[in-house]
């Protein structure tokens, strides 16, 4: 039985997209699940309690913290109303044993960006409302997100965290005295953000060419190149579609991840909603 | 009671602690799933992970040591993790010190002689930080190292206390430091009950160093106890699952 086990281990590192190969020819995947089954994912919200709205996301053993602080500060000269929402991954050497200390790495980059552009081409947040006084203060909320551990699809993780999070985020009533060129500010945190959508993602990878792997591992990941993200609204209508890597996929394996990317919006709108329900009751 | 007295006239503190009491420590081994060794430990409002890895093969050749393994520690400090966001340069001193502080602490712990030209490498992440950081960061790389099974010998456990008048005071947070209060911070090997570390970076009478120091080793004496409890306990655990019989 031992040496068994140790001949599957071995297989596993010198084979990896056969060993991968052997389990999906059963329908199956390394972890024990189906071809299109997601990891069990769990939010926690208001985990961090010196920011302004915060949240823990787990996708299976991918983890990542989101955390939003506001600042008062200028606005720009040419939108005197808008404030300013910065997102920023960040993937440190921690998460994995593929990253090096060091400044931030393209991964985190490209993440960094692809989160900015989602925020802004689907405008989930109106910047004028983060408006404290036209032309001399405006909000700005940074939005951080630390990923802890990377086990795969963590760009669906970010984007969960960073999601949630805004919708736990509480300011205060601040006011702008004109005569000081002060803003002064409430202490109690009230008024939650007014957010316009809230989009979830969905992420896939196909392997040869015909499996479609729903929320891939890192292990995964590694040997399917091929990823496609695509994130949707509660209306069903869809924000981003982005895909890199490969060749192989087909009008129709779109199709089918959109479906499915519909169906796990409803999935992720139920976890959140069922973590809303118990943070209020606290 | 003044929002600035650090301790109130019944003799308790602003958080509501008596003045040897430490903050409610909460710890749990083996959170991450990547890292050879992971703990996440919280300590009142102060949060910190901990990933271990290694021994593995050094990444700059220059710096392979041939009869020993080399150790590094990073702490990365979340930009949201304080009151005020500030963007710390990755590399801001004030941390690079603590590191090194931590670094120096587990080296002549850890068995480095069994792993030459290899390299260990500690990560510490602070998601919420209230005060604290030396004494988190080694709790919690302590009890990492544990949990990736790399050979010490013996546990280091570390604790801060301060001087309110003639009060000592354990277990500093972070309104407590920022009034300026004395604090020393201790590692201690409980076993041995020697002292691998002792910090203290503000004036202190040298009478009141005596009084503090001890009321310091009692507190890492108390996470000792803790932190022994949590790895005996997930061993136990681990113990019972692998063999349910």
């Amino acid at each position: 039985m031992s040496t068994q086990t140790y001949e599957a281990e071995t297989f596993r590192k010198l084979q990896p997209q056969e060993y991968l190969r052997k389990f999906l020819l059963k329908e199956v995947r390394p972890d024990g699940r189906e071809l299109k089954q997601f990891r069990q994912t769990t939010v926690n919200l208001g985990c961090i309690s010196t920011t302004n709205g915060s949240s823990l996301v787990r996708i299976g053993n991918t983890t990542v913290v989101c955390g939003i602080k506001a600042e008062v500060s200028v606005p720009k000269q040419t939108s005197t109303k808008e404030g300013y929402l910065v997102p920023n991954v960040e993937l440190s050497p921690m998460c994995s044993p593929k990253f090096k200390p060091g400044p931030p790495s393209e991964h985190a980059q490209v993440l960094s960006e692809n989160i900015n552009r989602l925020l802004k081409s689907a405008s989930i947040l109106d910047l004028n409302t983060l408006c404290i006084h036209e032309g001399s203060a405006v909000w700005v909320l940074y939005a951080d997100i630390v990923c802890v551990n990377y086990d795969g699809n963590v760009f669906d993780a970010c984007v969960i965290g960073l999601i949630t999070a805004l919708s736990n985020v509480k300011l205060p009533k601040a006011t702008f005295a004109e005569e000081e060129g002060l803003v002064k500010a409430t202490e109690e945190l009230l008024i939650p953000l007014n957010l316009s959508r809230l989009p979830y993602p969905a992420t896939f990878s196909i392997f040869d060419g015909q499996y479609l792997l729903v929320d891939p591992t890192e292990v995964e990941e590694s040997v399917a190149h091929e990823v496609i993200t695509i994130i949707c609204d509660e209306a069903g209508q869809i924000c981003t579609v982005w895909k890199v890597g490969g060749i192989s996929c087909t009008p129709k394996h779109l199709e089918k991840c959109i479906s499915i990317a519909r169906e796990r919006y409803i999935e992720i709108a139920a976890i959140v909603e069922n973590e809303e329900k118990s943070n209020n009751l606290i | 009671m003044s929002r600035h007295e650090p301790i109130g006239p019944q003799g308790l503190r602003q958080d509501g602690r008596r003045a040897d009491q430490l903050r409610n420590i909460n710890c749990k081994p083996s959170v991450l799933s990547q890292s050879d060794g992971s703990s996440y430990i919280e300590q009142g409002y102060t949060k910190c992970l901990a990933a271990v890895y290694g021994p593995r093969e050094t990444r700059q050749k220059a710096q392979i040591l041939h009869n020993k393994a080399l150790i590094t520690v990073e702490i990365s400090l979340a930009p949201f993790s304080m009151s005020e966001r500030k963007k710390r340069k990755k590399f801001d001193k004030r941390l690079l010190e603590i590191a090194s502080a931590v670094k120096q602490t587990f080296e002549p712990i850890i068995m480095t002689n069994l792993f030459p030209r290899s390299q260990i490498d500690i990560f510490l992440q602070i998601l919420q930080y209230d005060g604290g950081m030396t004494q988190i960061c080694i709790n919690a790389a302590t009890l990492a190292l544990i949990d990736a099974g790399i050979p010490m010998l013996e546990y280091v456990c570390a604790c801060s206390a301060g001087i309110v008048e003639d009060t000592t005071i354990l277990d500093l947070n972070n309104s407590e430091e920022s009034l300026g209060i004395p604090e020393l911070t201790v590692a201690l090997l409980p076993q041995s009950q020697k002292v691998t570390l002792l910090q203290l970076e503000t004036r202190l009478h040298v009478d009141k160093l005596e009084s503090v120091t001890a009321m310091a080793i009692k507190g890492a004496k108390e996470v000792y106890k803790k932190l022994d409890k949590t790895s005996r306990d997930y061993i136990g655990d681990l113990l019972q699952k692998s063999n349910p019989t």
